[in-house]
């Protein structure tokens, strides 16, 4: 435990050097003691107290009464302007829940791996128990929440909150999620494409927020891009919109499981590329594929490569259809960087005539791979209408 | 990159008697390097006497193993220890007056001169805690503080001391809740990342179809199949399991 080395300073630079430091550190754990902090910080115990006192006044954090192995003692959080929201996603190996506030300041968050093909009941039931337990950890309740944003990877119709197309995840098409959830939680609960949720949250917080018409592309276990024009998630009539994981690049190709052949997805998703890396000991997932070239692998590199080829061919169409400033590239493979986003950028360059007023970028999303996650906690925050605080209304009134 | 590695551990026909009880009747169970491999199976199906036979603590009657292709024995913990096969057995086998150091080093603390280099054993604690991206605030926290799903954390990073190559974890998500249960599950898959063999010992099947590459079943202390684990359902597992199909051995035993 290292205390954060504050060089040449100060008295001043090296209080707020260690402001920082406790901010960070209560961020890090959610919630935790004045003397867990302490430790965690490597700072003096009079001198956290006084930062947290500092820092409540300031309404940066909160405190809370709590006990630790029988004594009393104060549990730090951050401070929750307004309420919390919750935003989940659910993929198809994994799910990320996060807590956070209406400044869309994430306070704790999670990961839990999944299994191939999991059941719809007992990841629903996962997602409620893993929300409560991380509120918990902040020292908050289901009563501080004001709603919940929920990301799948098939399209939804955000009207009835259900998958509009059936096959895509067995198993789940006859659920109404947002019900199921709503009800069990008893909060309002929104449910969403992921690759919309990352679009949202790369045009608002991330790589395309300089950008009004932005692609967010999600290569994962299956492929998905998000449209956002005018700063709007497009999503279509009932959420098809940008599902190019299903458009057909080789027609006598590969059953998808759409009920359809030679799928984008059948070319790009988890087991195709597992099946084109072949039989390599110590690679049997797509978290494997994307290890190995990170590490420098040149099989599962090129192999990735290809990839980001046939994904830029797939979508110059969309690309010219909408006319985006800025493809921003996301999802698990877009950890690999440039080793996925080179070829498909140079793929879209074939294939998509220049613009000379605007060329387009192709990025990497800067939210990695926690963009959906942060997009479903901004659609609860947007979803919710923001009680503000008397003055607040007041001067709303005045500038009127 | 070799066509057909070696596995990291290899078992033949594995047998073990308790009196009348037959616990193991000739099991054979392959491990390789970066691969989480479940064991799973009923209660008395021989899971666990599996585990204290590969962690030193129970002697086989009976069969062969092998690490990294190398005939061995593995007589005590200690043997296993040296061997670099670490152990997380259910009861975790914590000192809940000590911290979080101490912990990860009982029984093989650091010496530098005849005295506990503690300020080299609080680094190592800490850089094996952060390989785990574990959520434990201080190396220094007493465990008496943690909860069920820190202590599972803690017990979990002591397999690192001493880089081993295998781990086996009995239950480790056993009366978890689910964020602790999210925890341990992470653990698992950096341990693979790291390039560790696992043997997973659990009941449950989401967690077990959630992290691990293979799955052994065992029934009455016989193989009944290994599958896996990222195209078979969960009926098939737990048809194999209950015993409602009668599947053939997987591998002609080395020695019988």
């Amino acid at each position: 435990m290292s205390r954060r080395a504050s060089a040449a300073g100060s008295q001043s630079s090296l209080r707020e050097a260690n402001r920082q430091l406790v901010a960070e550190t209560v961020k890090r754990y959610g919630g935790l003691t004045q003397v867990e902090l302490a430790e965690a910080t490597g700072l003096s115990q009079a001198t956290v107290s006084t930062i947290v006192r500092e820092l409540l006044a300031a309404g940066v954090v909160d405190t809370v009464a709590t006990t630790r192995s029988g004594r009393r003692a104060q549990m730090v959080t951050l401070a929750r302007r307004v309420g919390l929201a919750a935003g989940i996603q659910i993929g198809h190996r994994n799910l990320r829940v996060a807590l956070g506030d209406f400044s869309h300041e994430i306070l704790a968050e999670q990961t839990l791996p999944l299994p191939v093909e999991h059941r719809v009941d007992t990841t629903l039931d996962r997602v409620a128990l893993l929300v409560v337990d991380l509120l918990e950890r902040v020292g908050a309740s289901l009563d501080d929440v004001v709603g919940m944003g929920v990301g799948v990877p098939a399209p939804v119709d955000s009207g009835t909150g259900m998958i509009s197309v059936e096959g895509v995840m067995p198993g789940w098409d006859d659920v109404h999620l947002g019900q199921v959830l709503s009800k069990r939680l008893g909060i309002p609960v929104y449910v969403d494409n992921d690759a919309n949720l990352g679009a949202f949250a790369e045009a608002t917080e991330g790589a395309a927020r300089e950008h009004a018409d932005s692609l967010f592309l999600r290569a994962s276990y299956g492929v998905g891009a998000g449209i956002v024009l005018g700063g709007q998630v497009l999503r279509g009539f009932a959420g098809t919109a940008g599902e190019i994981g299903h458009l057909t690049v080789r027609p006598d190709g590969d059953p998808c499981r759409c009920g359809r052949r030679g799928c984008l997805d059948t070319v790009v998703g988890a087991s195709a590329l597992i099946e084109a890396v072949g039989q390599v000991p110590g690679v049997a997932s797509l978290r494997d594929i994307v290890q190995r070239a990170n590490q420098g692998d040149e099989r599962c590199g090129d192999v990735l490569a290809e990839a980001g080829a046939a994904i830029g061919s797939a979508l110059a169409g969309l690309v010219l259809a909408v006319n985006p400033q800025v493809v921003v590239v996301g999802g698990e493979l877009a950890e690999t960087g440039e080793t996925l986003v080179a070829p498909l950028r140079a793929a879209l360059e074939r294939h998509v005539p220049t613009n000379r007023i605007a060329p387009l970028e192709v990025v990497r999303a800067s939210l990695g791979t926690r963009a959906e996650m942060v997009g479903a906690l901004a659609l609860a925050v947007q979803s919710t209408d923001v009680p503000l605080s008397v003055d607040e209304v007041v001067d709303v009134a005045g500038l009127g | 990159m070799n066509a057909a590695p070696v596995p990291l551990l290899s078992m033949r026909g594995i047998s073990k008697n308790f009196g009348a009880v037959e616990a193991l009747a000739g099991v054979d169970l392959d491990v390789f390097a970066h691969e989480v491999v479940a064991l799973v199976g009923d209660n008395g199906a021989g899971k666990s006497t599996l585990a204290k036979i590969v962690a030193g603590a129970l002697t086989p009657d009976a069969g062969l193993i092998e690490l990294e292709g190398e005939p061995t024995t593995i007589p005590t913990p200690a043997a296993a220890r040296s061997l670099g096969v670490a152990t997380v057995f259910q009861d975790l086998a914590l000192a809940d007056n000590l911290d979080v150091t101490s912990n990860l080093f009982l029984g093989r603390e650091v010496r530098k001169g005849g005295l506990r280099d503690d300020g080299y054993m609080e680094a190592t604690a800490r850089r094996v805690l952060d390989a785990l991206n574990s959520r434990i605030p201080s190396a220094r926290t007493p465990l008496s503080t943690l909860s069920a799903g820190q202590r599972q954390s803690v017990a979990i990073a002591r397999t690192l001391i001493g880089d081993p190559r295998l781990v086996v974890l009995d239950e480790p998500t056993a009366a978890l809740s689910v964020a602790q249960t999210a925890e341990v599950l992470t653990h698992i898959e950096r341990l693979r990342e790291l390039g560790l063999g696992v043997i997973l010992i659990s009941h449950n099947m989401t967690d077990v179809r959630a992290v691990s590459d293979r799955i052994v079943v065992l029934r009455h202390g016989r193989n009944n199949g290994t599958f896996d684990a990222a195209t078979t359902s969960h009926e098939e597992v737990l048809a194999a399991i209950t015993g409602a199909t009668v599947r053939r051995r997987p591998q002609v035993h080395a020695l019988r």
